[in-house]
C-alpha cells in the first residue's frame, strides 16, 4: 500500500507569540516543529505500512515546511516532496490543498494521511479538501486503522462512545491524538533524511493558481487573568464570605 | 565566509534538540538527586544510534564532521551534564583509541558493544599527583613475555567504578617523562583490576566517579594502543583539539539553559511593580550574558570547523574550550544572582547550572595549563 502523509511545520507549542502592531500581526518566536497531529500521521502510516506488508510511505509538505519533510523521514518515511513556491506561505487552504492533491495524485497513493488540524491555524482543512479534490472518502479525527476486506477498518472517538467504519482505499484519513505513540527517530534515520532528495514542485509545476487568501482583521491576546484573591478567616465563614462575593461581585451565581 | 549551519546541520541540531527534550529533559532532576544514570535511559538513548556519531558508517556510526558532533555535545550538555559526560565518553575518549588501534578482536569485543550502549567505558589520566602534568604519571607498565604488567591507581575516573573496560595511561619508565606515555586496553574481569573509592561530586552528578586499582594486572600485547610504543602523547594529540573543543561546545549547552531560564524569570518576576527585566541593570547582565555566549559559540564552532578542515587549531580549540567555559562560569552565576534567593534553592535550577558548571574547569587542561600553553605558541610563533 502506498500512503502519502501530509505534514506541515508549525510553531513549537512552547514558542513565545505576541501580538504587535497594535493587533495587526503576530510574532511568533522561531520555533519550529513537525504538526502534532502529523508526526502521529507519520507513525500511523508506517505501522500501516508494515501491517499491510510494505509499499511506500512519502511524506508532502509545503512551503517553509522542508524540515517537517525531512523529520517524516528521519522517522522512516521513504521519501519526500515539497510544494517550494513562496507564494505557498499564508496562502489560503485551498491553494495548499490542491498543491498537495498535484503532488499527491502524481506520484499515485492508496490511502492518504493528514494531521487532523495544524497546531497553529487549527483549521482542519486541508486533509477533507484533500480528500473532496482526489474524489476519495475522508474520515477525520482517526484513532484506529487496520487493513480488511481490501480496505480498512477505522476507529474513530464519538460523543462518549467509538465507532468503527469500513472505509475502500484509495482514501484521506485525518489522524487524532490516541492513534500511534510517534517513535523518536534513530540516527540512521536522521542520516536518511540529511542525505534524502526532496522532491521540490512549485505551484507552477502542479498547475495549481492560487486563490486569494483570508486575511486577518486582526489579533488579541487572551485576556489577563486578575490576581488571585484569598479568602480568609474560619472554614465556616470563609465558605460565607466566598459564596457573597460569587453572587454580589463576580455575579456568577 | 558564511557563519550558518547548514540545511543538514540545522536539521540535525533540531532533532538532536528534540530528542533531548523528549526523553532526557524529563529526567535531569532526577539524574542529579540520585547521582546514577538511570538505565532505561541509557538503553534507550543509546538505541537511538548516537553514540557512533563520529566513527565510521561500517563501525555503525554516521561519520559525522566535527561541528555536527558539536551540535550534539552542546545539545545533550543543555539537558544535563552528567547524562552527557556518561554518553560522550563512550563516544569520544573511551573508545577513540580502541578504533584507532584496536586488533578485530578488540574491535569486536569491547569497541562494537560500547557505541550500542552495551559497554561503558572510560580513559584515565589522572592520578593522585598528576592531572594536567601527564609527564608525571607513575603508572608503569612493565614488559613481560607476550605482554605488560601494569601497577598504579588511577583517580577522578568518570564511569570508573561502572565501567567494563578502560583505556589506561601508563609509564613504560617514569625517567622517560612524555616518551613513556601509552595507552593500554584493561577489561574488567582481569586479576588485579579493582574499583578503588567513589568521589562524590558537586555537580556534573550521574556517572559514578571514582579510583581504579591496578595490581600486577597483566593484558597482553595486543592491549598497547598504539602503532608504536611510547607514541601515547602523540596520539593523545589527534583528539586534544576536539576534547577541548566538545568541553567548550559543553560550556555553551549549560550556559543556554541558564540563559533560558534567568531570561524567562525576568520577564516574570516583578520587583517594585514591574519585571526585574525592564531594570537596565538586569538588562545589562543580559547583554553582557548574550554578547559572551556569541563569542563562545564563534570560538568553539570555529575551531570544531578548523579540526574538520585539517587545519589543526591547537591555540584556538585551547581558546575556545578556556573561554567558553568561562563564559558559562560566568552566565550561571549572574543567573542565579538574577533569581535572587531562589537562585539559592535547590527546587530551581540555577543551583544545579551553578555546580555543573565547574566540572568544565579541569578537563581537556585546567585553565592555568592552557594559558601557558597558549602563550608558548604564540610566543614561539605559532
Amino acid at each position: 500500500m502506498d500512503i502519502a502523509v501530509l505534514v506541515k511545520e508549525v510553531p513549537d507549542l512552547e514558542a513565545r507569540v505576541q501580538v504587535v502592531q497594535d493587533g495587526g500581526a503576530l510574532d511568533v518566536e522561531n520555533k519550529r516543529v513537525l504538526n502534532f497531529f502529523d508526526e502521529i500521521a507519520v507513525a500511523a502510516a508506517l505501522q500501516l505500512k508494515e501491517a499491510g506488508g510494505g509499499g511506500r510511505v512519502y511524506a508532502v509538505g509545503a512551503g517553509s515546511g522542508l524540515e517537517a519533510v525531512r523529520r517524516a523521514i528521519a522517522m522512516g518515511a521513504d521519501a519526500g516532496f515539497l510544494v517550494d513556491d513562496p507564494a505557498v506561505d499564508g496562502a489560503d487552504p485551498l491553494t495548499v490543498a490542491r498543491a498537495l492533491a498535484a503532488v499527491v495524485r502524481a506520484e499515485g497513493f492508496d490511502l492518504v494521511l493528514a494531521g487532523r488540524q495544524a497546531t497553529d491555524d487549527e483549521a482542519g482543512l486541508v486533509g477533507p479538501m484533500v480528500a473532496e479534490l482526489l474524489g476519495v472518502p475522508c474520515v477525520v479525527g482517526v484513532t484506529a486503522a487496520e487493513p480488511a476486506d481490501g480496505g480498512l477498518v477505522v476507529g474513530r472517538e464519538v460523543d462518549g462512545a467509538s465507532e468503527r467504519l469500513s472505509v475502500p482505499v484509495p482514501a484521506v484519513l485525518t489522524a487524532e491524538k490516541g492513534w500511534v505513540e510517534p517513535r523518536v527517530p534513530q540516527v540512521m534515520g536522521l542520516m536518511k533524511a540529511m542525505k534524502a532528495e526532496i522532491g521540490r514542485r512549485t505551484l507552477a509545476d502542479l498547475g495549481v493558481e492560487p486563490v486569494p487568501p483570508l486575511a486577518a482583521a486582526g489579533y488579541h491576546g487572551p485576556r489577563s487573568r486578575p490576581a488571585v484573591r484569598m479568602v480568609e478567616g474560619e472554614p465556616a465563614e470563609a465558605a460565607g464570605e466566598l459564596v457573597r462575593i460569587l453572587r454580589d461581585e463576580a455575579r456568577v451565581l | 565566509m558564511d557563519f550558518r549551519l547548514s540545511e543538514e546541520q540545522q536539521f540535525f541540531r533540531q532533532a538532536v534538540a528534540d530528542t533531548v527534550d523528549r526523553l532526557i529533559m524529563p529526567r535531569v532532576e532526577q539524574i542529579d538527586t540520585e547521582d546514577a544514570i538511570p538505565q532505561d535511559l541509557w538503553k534507550e538513548f543509546a538505541g537511538l544510534g548516537y553514540l557512533g556519531l563520529r566513527y565510521p558508517e561500517d563501525l555503525g556510526g554516521m561519520a559525522a564532521d566535527p561541528v555536527t558532533c558539536m551540535i550534539f555535545y552542546e545539545e545533550v550538555t543543555r539537558a544535563s551534564v552528567g547524562f552527557a559526560q556518561a554518553v560522550i565518553m563512550n563516544m569520544l575518549m573511551g573508545t577513540h583509541f580502541l578504533y584507532r588501534f584496536g586488533s578485530p578482536a578488540i574491535r569486536e569485543r569491547c569497541l562494537l558493544p560500547a557505541l550500542r550502549g552495551e559497554k561503558i567505558a572510560t580513559i584515565c589520566f589522572t592520578e593522585d599527583q598528576s592531572g594536567s602534568d601527564l609527564a608525571a604519571t607513575r603508572t608503569l607498565a612493565r614488559k613481560v613475555d607476550g605482554g605488560w604488567v601494569l601497577n598504579g591507581t588511577k583517580n577522578w575516573i568518570t564511569n570508573g567504578p561502572t565501567a567494563d573496560f578502560a583505556t589506561v595511561l601508563a609509564t613504560t619508565g617514569p625517567d622517560k617523562g612524555m616518551k613513556g606515555l601509552n595507552f593500554f586496553l584493561v577489561e574488567r574481569g582481569a586479576d588485579g583490576f579493582r574499583s578503588g573509592q567513589v568521589l562524590h561530586k558537586l555537580g556534573a552528578r550521574g556517572p559514578v566517579t571514582g579510583e581504579l586499582v591496578f595490581e600486577d594486572v597483566f593484558v597482553p600485547d595486543e592491549h598497547l594502543l598504539g602503532e608504536e610504543e611510547g607514541k601515547g602523547v602523540v596520539y593523545l594529540g589527534e583528539i586534544l583539539d576536539e576534547v577541548r573543543c566538545m568541553t567548550g561546545a559543553m560550556a555553551l549547552g549549560i550556559a543556554r539553559t541558564a540563559f533560558a531560564d534567568g531570561l524567562e524569570y525576568a520577564r516574570k518576576r516583578e520587583a517594585f511593580g514591574r519585571p526585574i527585566g525592564e531594570f537596565q541593570l538586569v538588562r545589562a547582565k543580559f547583554a553582557e550574558m548574550a554578547t559572551d555566549l556569541e563569542a563562545a559559540r564563534l570560538l568553539v564552532y570555529y575551531a570544531a570547523w578548523m579540526i574538520g578542515e585539517g587545519l589543526g587549531p591547537r591555540k584556538e580549540a585551547a581558546m575556545a574550550k578556556m573561554f567558553a567555559t568561562e563564559a558559562c562560569l560566568n552566565v550561571v552565576d549572574e543567573v542565579t544572582r538574577i533569581y535572587g534567593g531562589n537562585g539559592f534553592a535547590t527546587e530551581y535550577g540555577p543551583q544545579r547550572y551553578f555546580r555543573d558548571a565547574r566540572f568544565l574547569l579541569y578537563g581537556g587542561g585546567t585553565h592555568e595549563v592552557l594559558k601557558n600553553f597558549i602563550g608558548r605558541e604564540l610566543v614561539k610563533g605559532r
